[in-house]
């Protein structure tokens, strides 16, 4: 196998990416279902690092003549990807913000009041 | 009838006194001033005045303070909300308007209408709106109205929580509960203090008018919310 640079530096780059991703878990800045997509990138990036002809051989599949134009754009694809779920997690999170600061905002009424809540409204 | 008057306020210490005093000159002491978070005296006012207050720990917005106020209304057993600006923009009269409507037609909700308020780049964008969602409703942003139980219940789902204006999406998920809206038309005393919330600037303007009608086009033929009757 012929190896180049460039699989060096994806190599390197995966390795790191995934030791930062132990680092971050471990320090508890990053929450269990986010680190799996992280894991799995940092492994696509050590894989393709290692085995450069798979790169090779997918692009031949996908008619392209360059094979690094394969891993650019997947690069970008699974960045809107990502961009997209998280957007999509922080209207989620927008709506339950919007509930609690509701509920919060009432129950801390009725405790003024003195008052029992309803509990089947 | 059993209502209680919902009335969503940021920073509103120069008028909200006033509008408080004239509910309660009318008899009207089912208050509830819905704080939005104001960082004036607005708070301090309100629990002066003795009406009900409730203090939102974070800024939702005219939106999502008056549906707080329908959450509690629902949670305390009323049987009408009446949501109302808290810049003096209704007149008491008005309340008088909307209760006879709701009560004498088969109408869930009921807007007070203020047409002759209305400018030439509003009567423009009202144009467009209802061309598009085919809402047969002359106002669609009054924040003037009257809501039954039903109508109240749809209003306090989550599916309502993502809306940020009480208006076009608000009437779309009504109607499309299967509501029936009514309008009635009201005096209006021309606005006292502070601008309209959302025609202040064309950014605004155009933001606005991009967001409602991406809203209107998606929430073309959704599924209703039930209501347990």
């Amino acid at each position: 196998m012929n190896y180049s640079t460039a699989n060096i530096t994806t190599l390197l780059i995966g390795a790191l990416l995934a030791f930062t991703i132990f680092f971050m878990v471990r320090k508890d800045h990053l929450h269990g279902p986010y680190a799996i997509w992280w894991l799995g990138i940092a492994v696509l990036a050590i894989v393709f690092g290692v085995f450069p002809k798979i790169v090779n051989q997918l692009a031949h599949h996908a008619g392209i003549n360059y094979p690094p134009t394969l891993v650019l754009v997947l690069a970008v694809s699974f960045i809107l990807l990502k961009m997209l779920s998280q957007d999509l997690h922080r209207t989620l999170q927008e709506k339950k913000i919007r509930r609690l600061t509701q509920r919060m905002a009432i129950l801390e009424k009725a405790l003024k009041d003195n008052k029992l809540i309803n509990k089947d409204t | 009838m059993n209502s209680l008057i919902v009335i969503p306020a940021l920073n509103e210490e120069l008028s909200i006194q006033s509008v408080i005093e004239k509910l309660e000159h009318e008899n009207l002491n089912n208050i509830l001033v819905v704080n939005d978070f104001s960082t004036d005296r607005t708070a301090e006012i309100v629990t002066q005045s003795g009406a009900n207050l409730i203090n939102l720990p974070l800024q939702l917005g005219a939106w999502g303070a008056t549906q707080t106020g329908i959450r509690y209304a629902i949670k305390n057993g009323y049987d009408y909300v009446i949501t109302m600006d808290a810049d003096g923009q209704h007149l008491n009269d008005g309340i008088k308007a909307l209760k006879k409507q709701i009560a004498d037609t088969q109408a869930n909700v009921v807007i007070g209408t203020f047409t002759q308020r209305l400018s030439r780049p509003k009567r423009v964008a009202w144009w467009f709106f209802k061309a598009i969602t085919q809402l047969k409703i002359e106002d669609l942003t009054s924040g003037f109205r009257i809501y039954d139980r039903n109508a109240m219940k749809i209003l306090s789902s989550s599916a309502a929580s993502l809306l940020d204006y009480q208006d076009v999406g608000v009437l779309l998920l009504l109607t499309k509960s299967g509501m029936k809206i009514s309008e009635t038309e009201v005096p209006m005393t021309t606005r006292k203090n502070g601008k309209s919330k959302i025609f202040y600037s064309w950014w605004m303007v155009l933001k606005y008018m991009v967001q409602t009608t991406m809203l209107c086009i998606a929430k073309t033929g959704v599924n209703k919310i039930k209501t347990n009757k």
